[in-house]
């Protein structure tokens, strides 16, 4: 255990002291001389993010429910916590324990943005941990890392000692007892590596070699021990109901951005927008059952107390019997007076008679997401959303009483005119003229229409992966051509960053090289990067002078259809020739129906899908 | 029908803020299937209130809370709410209002244990007389900033008759003291800023982040009696 007199000095001077303190409610504090294992899971953002993250109450609860194993978090401390404990000489600890994290088995992290991987250089350093995995000797926890980003892992390969690729819930626990024999057995590091890569899912980068062509893209990548495999598939669940799901949630004491109980009802989407990643590497749909999801509800909201139940997948609104599901939930909890909600909206009028039945008084903001300004546009991106949509889905929602709608929109994606950009415009003027249009014993409130534009930022497995980014300069004017087109009051526009968009798309589809700018980011003091008070893009683009990274390779320059991509070798069961067919279709302005109305042979061989939903 | 209960806080979850202990207690009577009486109106909240809310980083042994709720036993309540509670706030004792009286309304007096170091070490008699020599003041003023339309605005209080008493406990490796001060609407004064004051005019070098303080009890106050709201 750390120095708890330490501790309580310096909580005495930072913001939110319980950040740190652990103890919420059902959190649990394990006896760590008892336990044979012992995981240390991060999220590397402050306590009041990561705490918002599903994954962690699903590892968290996983891990712990096995009598040999404990997990502990530990997040981020936040700048004025640093300060004190960098200068109190207090290492990273975990919330439960207040145990060094030097002293677990493993620290795991979640990588869910890119701009968070300077914060995992810093936890890495608060902890004592050395930062690269070639460093580090027995006695140190191996660092591994799984989540959505870890597809790509090869931007920060340098850092971790393996990866997970896929859906936790199964391969977590291979590893874990995999360690525990090997543990009692007492065997090396390097044994438990070459053992832990034949898992299947698990990825050692130690393992493999990277050779370059002259040009500086990939030539090929060479496994350097006989046991690995070539190449590293995903891993994923097929039956959801019968999978682990938590019954309990930690419930911060502090007030953290979901303060709910969230209820995953399904994984993966089939809608096929190009630009999503999420959308390709979540395949295929499968669904926990209304009976599995009110047991599990019911379950939730007795451990935490909460009043409210968020419904969670990538787009809630496609769970097949969701009226039904909202109905049963609503029925259960009439009187206890729990509310239900929904965090991903489509534009599609169905939604309309559900809104009503879950947002029986509270009339706050709706969001849209037309991705695209232009027909033309959304249909390169496989948006399957008509203005016809929108406009029906709107007129409603005004008529039910809504007045204050948000519209999420890229800039710069692939094919974009100033035509397309300025459809932006033209499609929040016309969200106005509907509320307008209305006769005024229709409409309630004041009508507040707010437009914000993201830079389009390239995903590896996606049909855009090869697409060079717009640059900075592009960004940026296409940004000002809207915001002078834009003078209605009643209308807001603002636009995210590109300069965080251009690293976020330099790491994204970065190769191992990039390891070494984010080291040399961070030593030059860049962490939080993804808050944009705290995103230093100086200090990037120096530590790119300084070791001669060209990030224009990375994000700007778009790549051949035979070039080998740094996450080639990652399999994530979406074939790359139904990616490369997606990718001509959208050149050529062609949609992709939704796969639930027929397969569209994205690669997934033995699809659980197929035949399910005709 | 009012409950009044008496409840703690300690260790680490002196750390939780007024507002979060609040959240607290709403999730905690979800849990337990408290029968407590919601507002009427656009947005319900549950009917209770803690009486003189406790500055961060401060124990406590007696806090005081009101809940409106459909009758239940008072024994039934707390063990209920215990079990749901976590183990460093717990209930204490409470006891059904015969007459309704808002614990801000009756609330003035708070007495806190301070336990902290000084730079040099000193008896019992000279610490006393350090306390004593310096409540003989005429006046004691402390500076509060106060934020009031982005402007920051200063003013300066005599604190010397929110101080009732000061009582010096023991010298060993810490210094602890009782003070009886100041506490609730009509008028508070933070334990932090008696430390701060203290320290200031005797040059006593205490490290103020090291100061460890916890509210023993709280009185309320009738024309010149003082009582324990329970
Ligand atoms: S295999 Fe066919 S049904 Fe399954 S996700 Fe891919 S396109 Fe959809």
């Amino acid at each position: 255990m750390i120095n708890t007199k330490i501790l309580d000095k310096i909580l005495n001077k930072v913001e939110k002291p319980a950040r740190y303190i652990g103890m919420e409610q059902n959190s649990i504090k394990k006896d760590l001389d008892k336990v044979k294992v012992k995981f240390a899971f991060s999220f590397p953002d402050v306590y009041d993010v990561g705490m918002s993250h599903l994954g962690l109450h699903i590892i968290y609860n996983l891990i712990n429910n096995e009598e040999d194993f404990a997990c502990e978090r530990v997040f981020a401390p936040w700048l004025d916590m640093e300060e004190e404990m960098r200068k109190e000489k207090l290492p990273l600890f975990t919330l439960e324990s207040k145990e060094e994290v030097k002293n677990f088995d493993f620290l795991g992290f979640t990588l869910q943005y890119e701009m968070s991987y300077t914060n995992i250089l810093n936890i890495l350093d608060l902890a004592n941990i050395p930062l690269l995995s070639k460093d580090r000797k027995d006695e140190d926890p191996f660092v591994i890392a799984g989540g959505p980003c870890a597809y790509n892992p090869e931007p920060i390969a340098d850092f971790i000692d393996f990866f997970v690729i896929g859906e936790g819930e199964e391969v977590i626990l291979e590893i874990l007892n995999l360690y525990k024999d090997h543990k009692e057995a007492k065997g090396s590091r390097d044994e438990f590596l070459e053992k832990v890569a034949t898992i299947d899912g698990v990825y050692v980068p130690k393992f493999y070699d990277v050779v370059y062509n002259d040009d500086n893209t990939i030539k090929e990548m060479i496994p350097l021990h006989p046991n690995v495999p070539k190449v590293i598939k995903k891993r994923m669940i097929r039956d959801l109901d019968s999978m682990f799901s938590p019954e309990k949630m930690i419930v911060p004491f502090i007030e953290t951005v979901h303060d709910r109980v969230v209820l995953e009802i399904f994984r993966g989407c089939t809608h096929g927008c190009r630009f999503c990643q999420a959308g390709m590497i979540y395949r295929p749909i499968r669904e926990k059952s209304i009976d599995r999801l009110v047991e599990l509800a019911e379950k939730l909201i007795e451990s935490t107390g909460y009043e409210n139940i968020s419904l969670s997948s990538l787009s809630s609104c496609d769970y097949s019997q969701l009226y039904l599901l909202i109905s049963e939930l609503m029925k259960k909890f009439e009187e206890k007076k729990v509310g239900v909600s929904l965090p991903s909206l489509r534009l599609d009028t169905f939604i309309i008679d559900v809104l009503k039945e879950i947002e029986k008084v509270r009339k706050t903001g709706l969001t849209f997401a037309p991705e695209a300004g232009s027909q033309r546009l959304r249909d390169v991106i496989n948006k399957g959303v008509t203005e016809e949509d929108l406009i029906n889905t709107v007129t409603k929602v005004f008529k039910e009483g809504w007045s204050t709608i948000k519209l999420y929109f890229m800039i710069g994606l692939p094919t974009e005119t100033d035509e397309d950009v300025l459809g932006i415009k033209e499609l929040s003027y016309k969200v106005k003229d509907i509320f307008f249009s209305l006769p005024k014993e229709e409409r309630q409130g004041n009508l507040k229409v707010t437009a914000s534009a993201s830079c389009f930022v390239p995903k590896p497995f996606t049909p855009f992966q090869w697409v060079g980014q717009d640059s900075i300069d592009e960004f940026y004017r296409k940004a000002r051509l809207l915001k002078d087109s834009i003078k209605d009051k009643k209308v807001t526009f603002n636009y995210h960053d590109p300069k965080l968009s251009y690293l976020e798309a330099v790491i994204a589809r970065g190769d191992r090289r990039v390891s070494k700018l984010i080291l040399r980011a961070w030593e030059k003091g860049c962490k939080y990067d993804g808050w944009s008070e705290h995103f230093k893009y100086d200090k990037w683009i120096e530590a790119m002078e300084e070791l001669d990274i060209d990030g224009d390779f990375y994000a700007l320059r778009t790549r051949e259809l035979d070039e080998i991509l740094p996450w080639d070798f990652i399999d994530p069961l979406v074939s790359k020739n139904y990616l490369i067919r997606e990718y001509k279709k959208s050149l050529e302005e062609q949609t992709t129906r939704d796969c639930r109305e027929g397969c569209r042979g994205c690669g997934i061989v033995d699809c659980i899908m197929r035949g399910e939903y005709k | 029908m009012i409950l009044r209960i008496k409840f703690n806080k300690k260790n680490y979850l002196r750390y939780i803020s007024h507002l979060d202990l609040m959240r607290l207690f709403q999730r905690s009577f979800n849990k337990a299937n408290i029968p407590i009486k919601y507002s009427e109106g656009f947005n319900p909240h549950p009917k209770f209130s803690i009486g003189a809310p406790l500055s961060l980083g401060i124990e406590s042994n007696e806090e005081y809370m009101d809940i409106d709720l459909e009758y239940m036993a008072v024994d039934e309540f707390i063990e209920r709410m215990n079990g749901v509670l976590p183990k460093d706030i717990q209930i204490i004792s409470g006891k059904y209002l015969e007459r309704e009286e808002s614990l801000n309304s009756i609330i003035a007096w708070g007495e806190y244990e301070i336990q902290f170091q000084m730079n040099t070490k000193r008896d019992m008699e000279e610490v006393n007389e350090i306390v004593n020599n310096w409540l003989q003041k005429e006046e004691i003023t402390i500076t509060k900033v106060r934020k009031k339309k982005g402007q920051k605005i200063e003013k300066a209080i005599n604190i010397k008759p929110f101080i009732k008493h000061i009582i010096v406990k023991g010298v060993g490796d810490n210094i602890t003291i009782n003070a009886l001060l100041r506490t609730g609407s009509n008028g508070n004064l933070n334990p932090v800023d008696l430390m701060f004051a203290l320290n200031r005019d005797n040059g006593l070098s205490i490290d103020l982040d090291e100061v460890r303080i916890k509210r023993i009890g709280l009185y309320a106050e009738k024309g010149d009696q003082i009582y324990k709201p329970l």
